[in-house]
């Protein structure tokens, strides 16, 4: 990728990296418009994005096959991704802010387990609920849940793994592993529950895969996402300043409970809403914030937008591999985030081990 | 990159071509897709293998099958990658899915026929004769529904007569991940099968495939413990299943009575369950009967 | 800047009972004390870092009352030591203590401020790779930057320093003490806890000496460091301008002409 031209020289930045970062910014927007225009043209079918727009400019009408293909399979599944990959990013990016560590990742510390536990539990149970709940929330009942379920996850690590203003790395990992295994013996429970309708809906659900994308999906998270990463970057002052601590942040104006507050909230919205409609997918939400720090430092207020950008392309790489490795089936993209993700992930506990211990 | 855009234009141009012969011919179907193995086993037995172009992984008899382009599991297929094979007919096991892919097919006016699933003689003969109305080979699918339904009856009449009204009893072991059992509870189509062969199930407390604790499997007490047989490496050894804490006290495990079966063949509910049956109960009762 | 009766318990330990501060614009005022007196609490309870009770006062506004950002307005808090999470440049650091943070405008004062902590040329390096007292100075030049004019529309500012010299060889404890000075004499107001008493006594205008969680003397450093008044918080002698036995070197910073 083209990160690695604009990385400081390890005696440090010689240049105002701000520069750089917006920079950046216009390159990632490239990237993603690029990566956008590659992945509605490029699918298993012989379907042609250049010759569906010739025929169009032609004034032709498009074949009925054509147009499935196109603006009911590969777009949705296009925003779907840009969505999910830029909450992911996001998120990961706002997490480690939060916990002031940036091996901190909805997945890797539980966040998405909950989620995943929360929607699971309202595709099986969810047809308990009184038909007005069930008539009231509709689509969105997945959502909802997965929102609550992420919320709460990060509440109790937060909770476990913050004292006095200062997170310890090894407590918040091990307490993510502890979240992981109880939602995990949770979604064993609910599994156990299913019946084999809902098993079949559990099992899709739980491979983490765009391939599901369609519009419903797509207009049940983008409210939620689309909110949450609005909210973002108002919160870019505030996770700067928590870098020096909870107290100096305080000191320097900031109003430290409102931004840890909102920034759960926004975590909580952002992953929920990612895992509700796609799975679970790994690895983006660490990846993506620490290349763009190597890149340009992190100042949150080039990180958050600029991890948008680069987790939205990311995600969208991701899942075309997903589409095309073993076309006409799909390989499930929580596999191939993983696969480039967990090396990734391994290396910057290595590096920390090796330089400042944990 | 360069391998992978080599590989898309190939895949483009194969592609122009299939849809340049599928124009020329119409009407009746002859770009099928077959999600399901006992789908796909009929679709043999009719001798209509031409007119399929691709099947899910779960189709893997006869063995010229795995020659078809796998389009997936049954339960996960992509929208995309099945209409890339260009079908005009999706003929699918009931539960195939996930139901997003099946609305976008239906919206693609792919005809789409549902094979409804049933763990029974009358199931599979349903299931021949909806294959058979979708193939336009009606008489072909009643003959061949007339001749399984008889082989099924004759092979259970034995089955039965084995057994001498003393059924054995059976657990069936889907796996055991972790030390863990997954057995088949009622309404399963291990449950069919056993009682079809002329045993009885071992399981009585639940339905479908569940966990089961170990004092619950010492207490059901099974006389034989069926396997599905996995070929290579996957299924675990005799010795390992009967290491498992759980099975050790069972008279099976006591009497090394474990069965293991093809499981397409075994719980697949297509043409040859009159074999499966058979095999089974000699398996249960001794050879010969 | 006052605070009326300061009681902080930590745990079932009583760390301050009941103390009165007062400090001035225009002024130095140091807290000192031996270990544990209770020092570093008082000043954390002054900024509301620990849970107290009692009462607080910025320039005549209760702070328990005020906002983050409108007591970030008129006071800044030098932290005693301080990790920072991420990559941050030393530039990147002090541009926090801006009002709008790293969104701010250009502005020259963050260069200004390193000068004036002698770490110019620092501005680019990591503030990861830096040493102690380096970082210590970093942090000095944040909080500078916050409260950059020591007194506005008539407002003083305020200056908190915790153990602001505690890693700095001689030669920049006096830049870093020369500068609360200068901040002071501009009409602002510096509270500092301090250790060293020599330092003390040559720089602040009035000492707040702590002892087992109360005030032991209060006033003028020559009526603070009195001999029997170190000898008892200290527990041991300690002579005041008294010269050594022949024979052993001793450094005097108060030769230095203030």
């Amino acid at each position: 990728m083209s990160l690695a031209i604009d990385a400081p020289a390890a005696a440090g930045p010689g240049t105002d990296r701000r520069v750089q970062a917006r920079r950046l910014t216009v390159v990632l927007a490239a990237l993603l418009a690029g990566m956008s225009v590659f992945s509605l043209a490029w699918g298993a079918s012989g379907t042609s994005l250049w010759g569906a727009l010739g025929d169009l400019a032609a004034g032709r009408e498009l074949s009925r096959l054509d147009r499935i293909i196109l603006f009911d399979i590969r777009l949705p599944r296009l925003v779907l991704g840009v969505l999910v990959g830029a909450a992911l990013a996001v998120s990961g990016a706002l997490l480690q802010g939060l916990f002031r560590n940036p091996l901190a990742d909805p997945a890797i510390v539980g966040v998405s387990a909950g989620a995943g536990l929360a929607a699971m539990a309202a595709i099986v149970l969810g047809t308990a609920l009184p038909a007005a709940v069930q008539q009231a929330a509709g689509s969105y009942l997945v959502s909802i849940a997965a929102f609550f379920g992420s919320w709460i996850a990060i509440l109790v690590l937060y909770r476990i793994s913050t004292r006095g203003g200062r997170t310890s790395v090894a407590t918040m990992l091990l307490a993510g592993i502890a979240i992981s295994a109880l939602a995990n013996a949770g979604t064993g429970m609910i599994t156990f529950m299913a019946d084999d309708s809902q098993l079949r809906d559990l099992t899709f659900w739980n491979m983490g895969s765009l391939a599901g994308a369609t519009w419903a999906k797509v207009f049940a998270a983008a409210p939620v996402i689309w909110l949450a990463l609005l909210a973002a970057p108002f919160l870019a002052r505030g996770l700067n300043g928590l870098a020096l601590g909870e107290a100096a942040a305080g000191h320097t104006g900031i109003p430290v409970q409102r931004v840890k507050n909102t920034a759960i909230l926004t975590v909580a919205a952002a992953t929920g809403a990612a895992v509700a409609v796609s799975g679970g997918i790994g690895f983006v939400g660490i990846v993506v914030p620490h290349l763009l720090r190597l890149a340009t430092g992190p100042d949150h207020h080039s990180l958050l937008p600029n991890a948008g950008l680069l987790g939205a392309s990311l995600l969208l790489a991701a899942d075309m591999i997903s589409r095309v490795a073993v076309a006409p089936a799909e390989l499930p993209i929580g596999i191939i985030t993983a696969v480039l993700g967990a090396p990734f992930f391994l290396w910057i506990l290595l590096r920390r081990f090796g330089s400042m211990g944990i | 990159m360069s391998v992978l855009s080599r590989l898309y234009l190939g895949l483009n141009l194969v592609i122009a071509a299939a849809f340049a012969g599928h124009m020329a011919l119409a009407d009746p179907a002859t770009r099928i897709v077959s999600v399901g193995g006992s789908v796909t086993e009929i679709v043999y037995a009719l001798d209509q293998q031409h007119r399929l172009i691709a099947r899910d992984t779960t189709s893997v008899f006869p063995a010229e099958a795995r020659q078809l382009p796998d389009i997936g599991y049954q339960r996960a297929l992509a929208p995309e990658g099945v209409l890339s094979v260009a079908p005009d007919m999706i003929l699918a096991i009931e539960g195939a899915g996930p139901p997003e892919t099946l609305d976008v097919l239906r919206a693609a006016e792919v005809d789409y026929i549902s094979v409804p699933e049933d763990f029974s003689a009358e199931g599979i003969a349903r299931k021949i004769r909806t294959v058979g109305a979708a193939l336009g080979r009606q008489d072909a699918a009643e003959a061949l529904a007339g001749q399984v339904s008889a082989e099924i009856a004759a092979a259970q009449a034995a089955a039965a007569k084995a057994a001498g009204g003393a059924p054995r009893t059976v657990l069936f072991v889907l796996s055991t991940q972790g030390g863990r059992i997954m057995a088949g509870g009622a309404d399963t189509a291990a449950d069919s099968i056993i009682r079809l062969a002329g045993g009885a199930n071992a399981v009585t407390g639940f339905a479908g495939y569940k966990p089961m604790g170990d004092e619950a499997i010492a207490q059901a007490a099974p006389e034989v413990i069926l396997m599905m047989d996995r070929g290579g490496d996957h299924g675990i050894r005799t010795e390992d299943l009967l290491a498992i804490p759980a099975i050790q006290p069972t008279p099976a495990a006591q009497n090394g009575a474990i069965v293991r079966m093809n499981g397409l063949h075994l719980i697949g509910f297509g043409p040859r369950t009159a074999s499966a049956i058979t095999e089974l109960n000699q398996a249960l009762y001794g050879g010969g009967g | 800047m006052q605070a009326y009766d300061i009681r902080v318990t930590l745990g079932r330990r009583a760390i301050l009972k009941g103390v009165d501060f007062e400090a001035r614009p225009g002024e130095v005022t140091a807290i000192a004390g031996p270990n544990g007196s209770g020092k570093t609490t008082l000043l954390r309870a002054m900024t509301g870092e620990v849970p107290f009770s009692g009462r607080v006062l910025l320039n005549g506004h209760d702070t328990a009352a005020m906002k983050p950002w409108q007591l970030a307005a008129i006071r800044a808090v030098q932290p005693q030591s301080a990790a920072i999470a991420f990559p941050f440049t030393v530039l990147e650091i002090v541009r926090l203590g801006l009002r709008a943070g790293l969104a701010a405008a250009d502005s020259d004062l963050p260069l200004r401020a390193l000068a004036q902590v002698d770490l110019a040329g620092f501005a680019h390096r990591f503030y990861q790779d830096l040493s102690g007292g380096e970082q210590q100075r970093v942090q000095l030049a944040r909080v500078m930057v916050q409260v950059w004019e020591p007194v506005r529309d008539g407002v003083p500012r305020w200056l908190i320093l915790d153990e602001p010299v505690a890693s700095l060889d001689i030669g920049h404890q006096f830049t870093v003490m020369d500068l609360a000075r200068s901040y002071a004499a501009r009409g602002g107001g510096v509270v500092a806890v301090m250790h060293d008493l020599n330092l003390t006594a040559m720089f602040a205008d009035r000492i707040t000496l702590v002892h087992a969680g109360r005030v032991a003397a209060d006033g003028v450093p020559a009526e603070v460091l009195t001999h029997d008044t170190l000898a008892q918080v200290y527990g041991c002698p300690v002579p005041v301008n008294r010269v050594p036995p022949a024979g052993v070197p001793y450094l005097l910073p108060q030769a230095r002409a203030v």
